[in-house]
């Protein structure tokens, strides 16, 4: 894997090598500087030997997560790489005929082997590339005479035996050279395999009618001189160069030649570039073309590596959340146990810093450790989660996966998981350390002094002018989205924000005190050391912003003014500079309310994001906006002395209605807004958050309801009522966690709906259309009638109820017009390539597939089919064609998209020009109806895995007039009722030579048993989250049991049983996970159910019923509740166990 | 053992019965004997004081007497019935049932209002709530906090919590009141306030109290005292001796 979201994994590897390496030397510096702290923080790790284990535990789970992402996408690029350079050995670029610059039939798309010739001799002595070697190849059908297998499209090829030297000669699976003569073959590893073919055996060669018997001399690896030219298309052989010239009568002549270039297997595509250039040079005015196949396949292997990456990073990025906020939970709760500690240091006279060194110090030791348990956890995850796609998606994965973890990966999961755990450490100790020291001593709630300008327009004034300076980098920023008036707004905050964050640090030191405060201290100095360790950075963004920061407190400290007039902190919010200014003259000990602050700082961002969203369409933009600037007007209603349960409640509720309403409804004010994946990250997170909110302000109201059903309950009244009233004292923990297991039970609700949903849309009994087997024929050997051929073989056809046919042209044969030209970006091109099927009468009276539109003047799905049975020059086309395009070959000037608005029910006919590129034959049909999705599925069914599009359907006579040189062939047949698809479709098989068949029930089936397996291993990535969620709750009622050991004292001595003080823990974590789940699964399958019926979700899917798969919901939430109960468990015994006597003496 | 009286009441027979009760605290690396033999008996009604100086053994001593702590060796009857060889549950439930704590650090539940945390040993012991509320408002009552029964601890004063903590000692009728320097977190006026209103409740509803206190005024307030000294009873005053020793302070 080599790139990241677009970034070089070479440069993120050594930025996050440098950034931990800063850290440990920080960490370092304070073991040198500060022993005693640094011990200090040390020792408390072996303290408590349980909760260390959680502690590493909960922190490794982010490292765990990246690393199981980084080994998936490292195991599946490396063997995708493997394959391609084991399958293409030294061949590195491929020969051959372009369509495209000269159509020609198939059988004449052929290179003069003294073409060949006459580019050895031009490319002698080349720097660059090495040998030419032409090659035969031809799908025909083989047949084993002793196991009577037969495989219906194996690709048998041919080198001449001094050519194929180049690339190493052909050679057995034991590495013994095989030289082949007269009728001899080599038969590949996967074709043995499928044929169950011995060296001995005969094969019967079926080509155009004639059959020719080859001995097998040979099994050989599944590499390009064995016929296995893509992971698709392995099954091959190899014969005799002259002998399958002979048969296709393309004597003197090749299919094409692959060129190796000089540095062997891998070193060959560093010339691979420079190779192709020349080629395309010397072989320019020809109809041929140059690809760099190999560099090319390597290329893919990376994409689908980091793609794959990516997306287990974004649906991680749900527990990676989860788990900062749960890094920062332990934290907090860490530092409220040390607060007596912390509070008793800083009365013997350490100072704040101290107190921030000795709890980093400690944290550093719980960070380390679990970096490296994580890792190796996360290596242990990507191993299961291979086993797992292997075990399911089976053979038709087209890759062996091999598990493969790359050291610079490691690294990077590694170090990324140890800079995310100190950056959240580093502000949870910050936040530790400002405590008053004589309620920490006592361990007492912290009191604030009364501040006068509290709930004061002047006082948010001041807070919203402090928010802006101290967040002025990303305000400023975001501002840039504006446009050019948000550079003229933004570019002044923006220089502000570098200057900002060491004034606040200045702000609160010594220094910045009047002469008659100051004490012989001077400023801080590890920004210096900083700035000169960072080289190069530290000089451009540390240094000069410090020491001009430095300069201005230097000189106003001693100018502060008593006060400011209420205008000039409003007239400063307006104008940056001017409000930097004001920000320096104030009082440090002036109290700011910075959440009113923040959050005012988050608007004016939120301003700029909702704009742009507007201005670019983007939804991310928008929304974002949307909910930053619904968490100002809660916190601004709370500043402005609103009950909180109001301010909070109202906010989020509106909230989460802008995040239900309908794009319908919402593009009708905003216009069209396009998101992606990232919107179910954000609607997640949001929508997750606001549930909390409501939860957290407003669960208290079922307390009387509880009080009220009290009989019912009996002796566990008490219980239930602490178990939801304890929670709610503590709404910062409470809240936190049930953010945590209502952010992964969302998404995974999600997931599973809609999975449910679009599977029922795709993978539905419509897919089979009406048929039962599906058999695909071999190019060179077309079937004139099935039920003949089938006949012919001894074959009952009594259970045939009826047969159809349907004839292919490929994209790569046929062309479609591009009537709308829809496309979002680069160059529309007149025609687009897309595959084009004609139906036979005998498919047209059979079918069932199911049409979504129907053109007005047809009244039911069969009168379109009978009316094309009709009249060949009639067609449907499939809905994706209607929803955003689709082609094959990808590039964005060949995608083939037609106007939405073109077809809904009772639409008008429109007419499409099909084009051959070969001979530029066009002829025009009509399109009647559009079929539904599962059309798309059926037609991918039993298709060449390389050819397997759906397309649109014609008549068979329109296609061959069309497409003359068109050679795929499909036939479909229905079963009479009780008929095994599957045994007939096997008994056909067996006697078909040309024709591969299956049932096809069972194509879907495994069609749906990878989907599942592909599910299961994300659902299974995002459910380590829920690991996250239930540490939370482990830590959050183990933290209870000693902060309420007194009261459980008491419980006992008042009459509480045992069992009751258990199970009133568990009432209070059954609350809060409850919470959390139910949270998750509400809002997961609502919103699922809006985007679903939307429509909003790439695939129009109006008219389809929406699912919830309640049984896997269920699954999901009871593991989810039985493994919260079952780590809770634990605290919950031992508060149960508790010593009356100590308890009630404990502090 | 015949009734006892002394000044103007009569108490009846021994509720309490504590013989040669030894306790030891073992911290792994210091053995500390807490209670070396003590013999106590308290009769119904009877309102005793234990003093003595810190690490004497008294709140120990109240501990192994209520069932709140095992100890080694000796035997406890309450009512007649051996504490220490009741199993753990029925421990429970006796303490539910027929006694009552006053500690000096409330010990209330912050999340219940006064009225809840009153009736928590009614409902833990199987009162129906209804029942159970009536109840607790009575004892509420009974300490003057009927109108602030809505209100949760953080709302009242100390001394207001004490009293809370009073009335959930009494709300359930309890033969015997265990208090652990209940007016050790008070200022005196309070804590004169919360002396009356135990010696009030003591007189009306006859219950036995048995009192851990550094406060000769408290003890003056009870009709007898005990003195402790390293984990025995060294002496016993009367009230009259008691009231003569506060008057001094």
């Amino acid at each position: 894997m080599n790139e990241l979201f677009g970034l070089s994994m070479t440069y993120i590897a050594a930025g996050t090598v440098i950034a931990t390496a800063i850290i440990l030397l920080f960490v370092a510096l304070i073991a040198v500087r500060n022993p005693v702290m640094f011990k200090m923080g040390l020792r408390n790790i072996p303290r408590r030997k349980a909760q260390t284990a959680l502690i590493i535990v909960g922190l490794m789970l982010s490292t765990l997560i990246i690393s199981a992402a980084f080994g998936t996408g490292d195991t599946l690029t490396n063997s995708i790489t493997s394959e391609v350079y084991d399958m293409a050995g030294n061949a590195d670029e491929l020969i051959s005929w372009d369509a495209e610059k000269q159509p020609a039939p198939v059988a004449q798309q052929t290179i003069p082997l003294a073409k060949v010739d006459e580019l050895r001799q031009e490319f002698a002595g080349d720097p660059d590339i090495q040998a030419f070697v032409p090659f035969l190849d031809e799908q025909i059908p083989l047949q084993d005479t002793r196991t009577k297998l037969n495989e219906a499209s194996p690709r048998l090829v041919a080198f001449r035996t001094d050519d194929a030297k180049a690339l190493g000669g052909l050679r057995d699976t034991g590495g013994n050279t095989v030289t082949l003569a007269g009728n001899e073959i080599a038969v590949n590893q996967d074709l043995a395999d499928a044929i169950d073919a011995k060296v001995g055996d005969t094969l019967l060669a079926f080509y155009e009618g004639k059959s020719t018997e080859f001995k097998v001399k040979a099994i050989v690896p599944s590499t390009l001189l064995g016929g296995a030219f893509n992971s698709n298309e392995k099954k091959g052989a190899a014969v005799d160069f002259s002998v399958l010239a002979g048969l296709t009568g393309k004597a003197e002549n090749a299919d094409g030649v692959f060129v190796s270039n000089y540095g062997g297997v891998k070193g060959g595509n560093a010339h691979a570039s420079a190779a192709r250039q020349k080629l395309e040079q010397a072989l320019a005015g020809m109809p041929y073309q140059v690809e760099t196949f190999k560099k090319d396949g390597v290329a893919t292997a990376e994409l689908i590596g980091n793609a794959f990456t990516t997306v287990f990073i974004v649906f991680g990025l749900f527990s990676i959340a989860a788990g900062v906020l749960l890094i920062f939970l332990i934290f907090v709760m860490l530092a409220a146990e040390r607060k007596p500690e912390m509070g008793m240091a800083r009365a013997v006279g350490a100072k704040r810093r101290q107190i921030v060194e000795s709890f980093l110090s400690e944290g550093m030791g719980y960070d380390l450790g679990s970096a490296v348990v994580g890792l190796v956890a996360g290596m242990a995850v990507t191993l299961a989660m291979v086993q797992i796609i292997k075990s399911g998606a089976g053979d038709n994965l087209g890759v062996d996966l091999a598990v493969t973890f790359t050291v610079r990966s490691m690294v990077v999961a590694f170090s990324l998981g140890v800079i995310a755990t100190f950056l959240v450490i580093f502000i949870s100790s910050w936040r530790a350390s400002r405590l008053n020291i004589t309620s920490a001593i006592r361990d007492l709630p912290e009191s604030k002094a009364p501040n006068p300008e509290s709930e004061t327009w002047m006082g948010y004034y001041r807070a919203a002018l402090n928010g802006m300076v101290a967040l002025a980098l990303p305000v400023g920023f975001s501002l840039f989205l504006l446009g050019p008036t948000g550079m003229l707004l933004g570019l002044p905050l923006v220089l502000i924000g570098l200057v900002s964050p060491w004034f606040y640090l200045l702000r609160g030191s010594n220094v910045a005190l009047p002469r008659e405060l100051r004490l012989d201290q001077g400023p801080p100095r590890w920004p210096w050391i900083l700035g000169l360790s960072l080289i190069g950075i530290g000089w451009v963004l540390v240094l000069p912003w410090y020491f001009i920061a430095l300069g201005l407190v230097v000189l106003v400290r001693d100018r502060k003014p008593r006060g400011l007039a209420t205008w000039m902190p409003a007239a400063g919010i307006l104008v940056p500079p001017f409000g930097f200014v004001l920000v320096l003259l104030q009082h440090s000990r002036v109290r700011i309310n910075w959440s009113a602050g923040v959050a005012f700082a988050f608007a004016v961002a939120g301003l700029a994001l909702f704009y742009a969203g507007l201005d670019r369409n983007s939804s991310f933009f928008f929304f974002l906006g949307a909910s930053l600037l619904f968490l100002w007007a809660a916190v601004t209603l709370r500043y402005f002395g609103v009950n909180e349960r109001a301010s909070f409640t109202v906010t989020s509720s509106l909230l989460l209605v802008l995040w239900y309403l309908p794009s319908s409804v919402y593009e009708k004010v905003v216009g069209p807004l396009n998101g992606d994946i990232e919107m179910f990250f954000l609607s997640g997170l949001v929508m997750v958050t606001a549930g909390v909110f409501i939860i957290v302000y407003n669960a208290d109201i079922v307390l009387p309801a509880i009080a009220r059903l009290g009989s019912r309950f009996g002796r566990i009244l008490p219980a239930i009522k602490t178990g939801v009233a304890y929670p709610l004292t503590s709404r910062f923990r409470t809240g936190m966690t049930m953010i945590m297991i209502g952010l992964i039970m969302f998404s995974l609700v999600m997931m599973a709906t809609l999975n449910a949903n679009f599977s029922a849309v795709f993978l539905n009994s419509d897919t089979k259309g009406g048929f039962d087997d599906v058999l695909q024929v071999n190019n060179n050997n077309n079937i004139p009638s099935i039920k003949e051929a089938i006949a012919d073989t001894g074959t009952d056809t009594s259970p045939i109820k009826a047969t159809g046919e349907l004839r292919v042209a490929y994209p790569s044969e046929a062309q479609v017009e591009n009537k709308d030209r829809n496309v979002s970006g680069g160059k529309v091109n007149d025609y687009s390539r897309y595959t084009i099927f004609g139906a036979d009468q005998g498919f047209l009276e059979a079918t069932a597939l199911p049409i979504k539109y129907r053109a007005a003047g047809y009244e039911s799905d069969r009168a379109i089919w009978d009316a094309m049975a009709k009249d060949a020059k009639l067609a449907v086309i499939p809905a994706s064609l209607l929803a955003g395009g689709h082609d094959p070959f990808g590039g964005d000037d060949t995608l083939l998209a037609l106007d939405p608005a073109r077809a809904k029910d009772n639409f008008e006919p429109f007419t499409l020009n099909l084009r051959d590129p070969g001979t530029g034959t066009v002829t025009t049909v009509t399109v009647i109806g559009v079929m539904k999705e599962a059309a798309d599925t059926f037609l991918v069914l039993g298709a060449p895995a390389s050819d397997g599009t759906g397309g649109m359907i014609t008549g068979k006579r329109t296609l061959l007039d069309t497409f003359p040189g068109s050679q795929g062939q499909r036939f479909y047949l229905a079963l009479k009722p009780g008929t095994d698809a599957d045994a007939y479709a096997k008994k056909v098989e067996a006697g078909l030579v040309q024709a591969s068949a299956d049932s096809l029930q069972k194509l879907l089936d495994e069609q749906q048993a990878i989907q599942n397996a592909f599910l299961l291993v994300i659902q299974g990535f995002m459910g380590l989250g829920l690991i996250v969620g239930i540490a939370a709750l482990a830590v959050v009622a183990s933290r209870a049991v000693v902060e309420r050991r007194q009261q459980i004292g008491m419980l006992r001595a008042i009459g509480y049983q045992r069992g009751m003080v258990a199970l009133s823990f568990l009432f209070e974590s059954g609350f809060i996970s409850l919470s959390g789940i139910f949270l998750g699964l509400g809002l997961g399958v609502s919103l699922a159910w809006v985007i679903f019926t939307d429509g909003n979700a790439g695939t129009d899917t109006s008219g389809a019923g929406f699912i919830v798969p309640w049984v896997r919901l269920g699954v999901i939430a009871g593991i989810a509740f039985g493994a919260s109960m079952l780590m809770t468990y634990l605290p919950a015994r031992s508060a149960s166990k508790v010593p009356i006597a100590e308890a009630l003496r404990y502090e | 053992m015949e009734p006892r009286q002394d000044g103007k009441r009569e108490f009846g027979e021994v509720v309490i019965d504590a013989r040669g009760v030894v306790k030891t605290y073992d911290t792994s690396t210091v053995e500390v004997r807490a209670l070396r033999g003590v013999d106590l008996q308290v009769r119904k009604g009877e309102m005793v004081a234990i003093m003595g100086p810190s690490g004497c053994g008294k709140t120990t001593l109240l501990n192994s007497l209520s069932g709140l702590d095992e100890f080694d060796s000796g035997t406890v009857f309450i009512e007649g019935t051996d504490i220490n060889r009741m199993p753990d549950d029925k421990k429970t439930e006796f303490r539910a049932k027929d006694m009552g704590f006053v500690f000096q650090t409330y010990n209330l539940l912050p999340v219940l209002t006064a009225v809840e945390n009153v009736e928590l040993p009614l409902i833990v012991s199987g009162t129906k709530p209804k029942v159970a509320r009536e109840m607790a408002l009575k004892s509420l009552d009974r300490v003057n906090l009927r109108d602030w029964a809505n209100q949760r601890p953080a709302q009242l004063s100390g001394g207001q919590r004490q009293r809370i903590t009073i009335a959930r000692a009494l709300v359930n009728r309890p033969a015997i009141v265990w208090a652990d320097e209940p007016t050790g977190a008070l200022d005196s006026a309070t804590a004169t306030e919360i002396m009356d209103l135990i010696v009030e409740l003591n007189s009306e509803e006859h219950q036995t109290c048995v009192i851990v206190t550094h406060d000769p005024k408290v003890a003056a307030r009870c009709h007898r005292t005990i003195h402790m000294a390293d984990g025995l009873i060294v002496r016993e005053d009367s009230q009259a001796q008691m009231v003569a020793v506060a008057a001094e302070h």
